[in-house]
């Protein structure tokens, strides 16, 4: 028997070399359409703040330039789901086993906080605008804000048809295809299925051997993990953006509309109402996304998973031999790859590989992507 | 794609999950009910401009009369159904005497404390009245939740009586002694004066004691409408009786009276939008909707929808802008007083939108499960566990009690406590002295300690939030809130490093002058107020290390205790053991590292990589510190020196310096988070590792996948695959010992022996391929033979 092991510390890294990595993040970014659409985006956002800033230094206006040290602000959203998209397309190494899949998550998490942030500040300096309304300078809010409305606009749109048929297509179609076979067919075989498939797969096995098998598994597993980063990475990355997007879309409009009733109606009170109504609807939309991620974040159990779970316990509980079930654990890695692990307590004449493999066409039903199933035989 | 599968499992058998009552096609229902309580709230605020001009009881008889034209219009209730008795007529004229006595009572109620204010107590409807009493007044009240809303409710009144101080201006605009109309409204208005409150705090009780009767009125008025055929048939009946009674008394009224309406041709517009929008069209859209919906969910958004927009018209009402637009019908002499929009009735409006919604929601027995299967019979089976029933209210008194005994048991948590109660007295202090001084600085700054504070209470609640029983959803517990907490602790600095980084630079560009004198004395008290806070937390770490500990070694006695269920027997002294020993060791390891350095920063250190909560909430305090430190030596600069730039400068230093310190707690969370393996045990699991690889009968492993949940639970997973003639049980139990030696103390393993099978149903391919596979391999087999035949 040949000792198998990792040598890990041969594996040098390469010279750092700045330009070969930033060129290579570049060909990352522009290889995937995602974060391309983001990276543009953030180009075209950036240099709006730069004019902005220019123009506001050259005109000696300090709102201006106020302005678009906000907007600066503002690309740090679009920076953090740009550097998650490219970071979570690194491979898995010893360090982080499940790889970087996890960074859209937490980029989703960040931008929901600072969208938060954002929302407060907007809510408390409208309550002190509304107690006493400030004199605005409407005369040159107007150009400004419909400005950045349509910057805002144009990010929409791209999100929208880019980013979002994206997701659609690729991902769900691959999905789809790769859990067909398994399910469709699944249920109606189940009941007598087993017997058969057990013998089938108890003689091959043998024959071909685990040498095959185990390289073959641990390839395929990569494959298929890296395929799902992409897929998936567009969603909790996206729906940040997307939110924020949104929000400094309405922000924009608020403004228009208060700028408008300040300017006809000489409604001075117009002003915090709106930007207060925005920091509210902000704080709404955002909270959807902040519980999402951190209940991803906390290993919660996916709602999608919550009905079909007690439902696949039981079946497994109907298996011949298996006695009981403990210390389930279901959670989810990246958007739609759910892992799991559970224990099972089984009688010391049962089949443990039958059971093995039943628990797991069970589970994978139910979208499991990962489970690991610890075979407890109880005691005589 | 999981409903439908999970469907399809359940051969067709209707959707998983909370049964709930389905709710398409009731939004034409609530958009048109919203619309009226709208168009309602609307037809109020004119009638009060209307009673400012008419007299109360002639103003009731127009109302009554017009209700009573339209209704017999529609409605026809003497050509259709069966006649009326002369019994049933005598309970309609009952109805009649009592339905005019409420509204009597609710218009007058109006005319004392406004249209805001009657909307805000009148609109209620019979269901929310009615778990209110049954909460007051009887025992069983239905749970912790309707008792809250019933306290919201309460506390909503009292708002409106106390807090609301509109009572002057109005009291002496409106109402000069001794000019009463009629012998009716002073009636009244001896008995308000007799019960010592000012005309619109009694307006406020009547309108609750009007609310009260009005419930009492539909209630007992059920009977009678089923008799006579319907409520719309009762109402029409009751409007034209109580227009019959009304009109003797209106007669006498405008004989013995002058009018003060000088043209009622002008007045026809308003009255016909009264009578539509509150009487006719409100009635008619209620009882359809009635039909169509719950009672409760009709309550809520008619109630939360009437709130609202009673406190926008309350805001806009006497706008010049709602003056052009209702110019067509508007009363032609319009007196400027009106009933202002007060901080007292905007916090009652929250608070009684609070109790509707509240109060209004059905009680949810019953109706939590989850629906996991049908039994043999056929008929649904539902599941209750843990976190369903938790989901129930939990009595608010009793949770914060409880919560408050975990604090004080703790010794973190019971510092971080006592630290907040400080920062927050001294806040409140802070707020005060600047209320009562008048200073603007002073109470921006207590603001924004406030601010400060809530990072306090994230902690706080953090530390509460892992001591938490996992449930079924939370399956590993609640440990990760810490984490978290601490991420989100390290981003807030980040953005207020930002903030203050920004500031300073255009400080720096741009110094503004400081009025230095009352600087000092507040930054040296927040400089003593922070100071006590790191001594406290430095404190609660030392001892949090040794706790953490034990804390651990209480877990894994847990753990313990529940593999011993399972009856092997002779790996748990071992386990147990190894672990506590590590463990210990650790912390030894830490101490003396304090011990030695005594250094602060290192310690900071220390406690970011041990202690990722604790080290969130002190670096907080830190730089709180940092700031008020400062604030005092650039105020001694500017004081003696005349440095000005001195401030930004000392600011820029502090963000750069906060800015830094955050930089290692943030990428420590992120790595947690990102479910890397725990940098500390890194070595050991490498070596744990090999020694799997060693355990004889082990063929290789794949997929270790190994994590920190928290700080305490280090999770893993791993597959090992062994040949076929070896004792399952006994790899798993070699593994499970090594890795547990490793640190590892919430592991999965799964033994395979037959791993191309394993693999192939394990990853996601599914049942049917493998067999397809198998067949197709199979049949290859017999052709090559040449021995298969069909």
């Amino acid at each position: 028997m040949l000792p198998l092991s990792i040598k890990d510390d041969e594996y040098k890294p390469p010279k750092f070399n700045l330009l070969r990595k930033v060129s290579g993040w570049f060909r990352s970014i522009l290889a995937d359409k995602t974060s391309r659409n983001l990276f543009f985006f953030l180009c075209l956002n950036l240099s709006f703040a730069f004019v902005e800033l220019l123009y506001g230094i050259w005109s000696n206006s300090l709102g201006l330039i106020s302005d678009s040290f906000h907007m600066f602000f503002d690309c740090t959203a679009l920076l953090a789901g740009l550097a998650a998209s490219v970071i979570s397309k690194w491979r898995s190494n010893d360090a982080f086993s499940y790889g970087y899949v996890r960074a859209e998550v937490l980029a989703g998490f960040v931008n929901g906080l600072f969208l938060i942030f954002t929302a407060f500040f907007i809510f408390s300096e409208g309550v002190e605008r509304a107690l006493e309304p400030p004199d605005v300078h409407h005369e040159r809010l107007l150009p400004v804000s419909i400005l950045g409305f349509i910057v805002n606009l144009i990010g929409i749109f791209v999100f929208q048809h880019g980013g979002h048929g994206h997701s659609h297509g690729s991902g769900h179609e691959h999905s789809h295809s790769l859990f067909n076979g398994g399910l469709s067919h699944g249920h109606s075989h189940g009941g007598h299925g087993h017997s058969h498939e057990h013998k089938h797969g108890h003689g091959h096995s043998h024959d071909h051997g685990h040498s095959h098998g185990h390289s073959h598994g641990q390839d395929y597993c990569h494959d298929d993990h890296s395929l799902e980063g992409m897929a998936g990475s567009s969603k909790q990355i996206l729906q940040g953006v997307f939110l924020h997007i949104v929000a400094d879309t309405l922000g924009s409009i608020g403004v228009i509309i208060s700028a408008i009733l300040m300017q006809n109606y000489g409604l001075m009170i117009a002003d915090p109402i709106c930007s207060m109504l925005i920091a509210l609807l902000i704080g709404v939309s955002i909270v959807p996304l902040l519980k999402e991620s951190i209940g991803i974040l906390m290993q919660r159990t996916p709602p999608s998973l919550e009905n079909a779970l007690p439902q696949c316990y039981q079946r497994v509980q109907q298996l011949q031999g298996v006695y009981s079930l403990h210390d389930p654990h279901f959670w989810t890695l990246c958007t739609d790859v759910y892992i799991g692990t559970l224990k099972l307590l089984v009688a010391p004449d049962a089949d443990g590989r039958w059971i093995l493999s039943q628990t797991h066409n069970i589970f994978t039903q139910a979208g499991v992507r990962q489970l690991y199933i610890q075979i407890d035989v109880a005691a005589m | 794609m999981e409903e439908k599968y999970s469907g399809q499992a359940l051969a067709g058998g209707g959707v998983l999950g909370p049964v709930d009552v389905p709710s398409a096609r009731l939004t034409r229902y609530i958009v048109l009910l919203c619309f009226t309580k709208f168009l309602k709230a609307v037809g109020l605020f004119e009638a009060y401009d209307l009673l400012k001009a008419v007299h109360l009881v002639q103003f009731i008889f127009i109302v009554q009369l017009g209700s009573a034209f339209f209704m017999v219009l529609f409605q026809k209730p003497f050509s259709s159904g069966k006649a009326v008795t002369k019994r049933q007529w005598i309970k309609i004229f009952k109805h009649a005497v009592v339905g005019c006595i409420i509204s009597l009572l609710w218009f007058f109620g109006l005319t004392l404390c406004g249209p805001l204010r009657t909307l805000l107590l009148f609109e209620h409807s019979d269901v929310v009245v009615l778990s209110l009493l049954s909460v007051l007044f009887t025992s069983s009240g239905g749970g912790p939740a309707k008792t809250r809303g019933a306290a919201f409710f309460i506390i909503a009144v009292v708002c409106l009586l106390l807090f609301d101080n509109d009572d002057l201006m109005a009291k002496i605009a409106e109402h000069p002694e001794g000019h009463h109309d009629s012998a009716l409204t002073h009636v009244l208005y001896t008995i308000i004066a007799f019960l010592g409150v000012a005309d619109h705090k009694g307006g406020v009780l009547l309108l609750v004691l009007a609310l009260c009767c009005k419930v009492g009125f539909h209630m007992a008025s059920r009977k009678l409408s089923v008799d006579v055929g319907g409520a719309k048939r009762l109402q029409a009946l009751s409007h034209l009786v109580s227009v019959l009674l009304l009109c003797p008394w209106v007669i006498v009224l405008s004989l013995t009276t002058e009018s003060k309406v000088e043209s009622w041709s002008s007045l026809i517009m308003p009255f016909i939008t009264v009578i539509f929008f509150v009487v006719i069209l409100d009635f008619y859209v209620e009882s359809v909707c009635s039909v169509k919906m719950e009672a409760s969910t009709c309550a809520r958004y008619g109630s939360f929808l009437i709130f609202v927009s009673a406190l926008l018209f309350g805001n806009f009402w006497t706008h010049p802008i709602t003056d052009q637009l209702r110019a067509m019908n508007k009363p032609p002499h319009h007196e400027s007083t009106e009933h202002v929009l007060s901080g007292g009735v905007v916090v009652s409006a929250v608070f009684f939108i609070l109790s509707a919604n509240i109060l209004s929601s059905p009680s949810r027995k019953g109706q939590k499960g989850t629906l996991i299967g049908y039994s043999p019979e056929g008929t649904p089976l539902y599941n209750f566990m843990g976190d369903a029933l938790q989901q129930s209210s939990q009595s608010l008194p009793r949770f914060i009690k409880e919560s408050l005994k975990q604090i004080l048991e703790e010794y973190d948590s019971r510092q971080i406590f006592y630290f907040l109660c400080l920062n927050l007295a001294f806040t409140f202090v802070e707020l005060f002295y600047g209320v009562w001084t008048n200073s603007l600085g002073l109470i921006s700054d207590g603001f924004h300690m406030l601010f400060d504070c809530s990072a306090l209470v994230m902690g706080l609640f953090a530390a509460l939030m892992t001591r938490w029983k996992a449930t079924r959803i939370f399956s590993y517990g609640y440990g990760r809130v810490e984490i978290l907490s601490g991420f989100i602790n390290g981003l807030f600095l980040m953005v207020i490093a930002f903030f203050v980084f920004m500031e300073s630079v255009a400080r720096l560009v741009d110094p503004p002058d400081i009025d230095t004198n009352m600087l000092t004395p507040v930054s040296v008290g927040g400089l003593i107020v922070n100071l006590v806070g790191i001594c406290a937390f430095s404190h609660a770490h030392s001892h949090g290390a040794s706790r953490g500990g034990c804390h651990s070694h209480d877990h894994s006695h847990s753990h313990h205790g529940h593999s011993h269920s399972h009856g092997h027997g002779h790996s748990h002294g071992d386990h147990g053991h190894s672990h506590g020993h590590s463990h210990g060791s650790s912390g030894g390891g830490m101490n003396t590292n304090m011990r030695d350095m005594h250094a602060f920063l290192i310690e900071l250190f220390n406690l970011i990589t041990h202690f990722i909560l604790f080290s969130g909430v002190f670096l907080h305090v830190l730089a709180d510190t940092l700031g008020s430190v400062g604030v005092i030596v650039s105020t001694i600069f500017i004081q003696q020196f005349g440095w000005l730039i001195a401030d930004p400068l000392c600011s820029l230093f502090i963000a750069t310096l906060i800015f830094l310190s955050v930089i290692p707690l943030l990428k420590d969370a992120c790595q947690v988070l990102l479910l890397r393996i725990p940098p500390e045990q890194e070595k050991d699991l490498h070596a744990a590792l090999e020694k799997i690889q060693k355990i004889e009968g082990v063929i290789s492993y794949r997929d270790p996948h190994f994590w920190c949940h928290s700080a305490s639970v280090v999770a893993g997973t791993i597959h090992v695959q062994v040949v076929s003639d070896v004792m399952e049980q006994r790899i798993v139990q070699q593994v499970t010992a090594i890795l547990k030696d490793a640190g590892v103390n919430n592991l999965t393993v799964q033994v395979e022996k037959e791993a191309y099978f394993q693999h192939m149903s394990g990853l996601s391919t599914g049942f049917q391929d493998v067999l397809a596979m198998t067949q197709q391999l199979e049949s290859m087999k017999y052709y090559k033979d040449g021995t298969y035949i069909m």
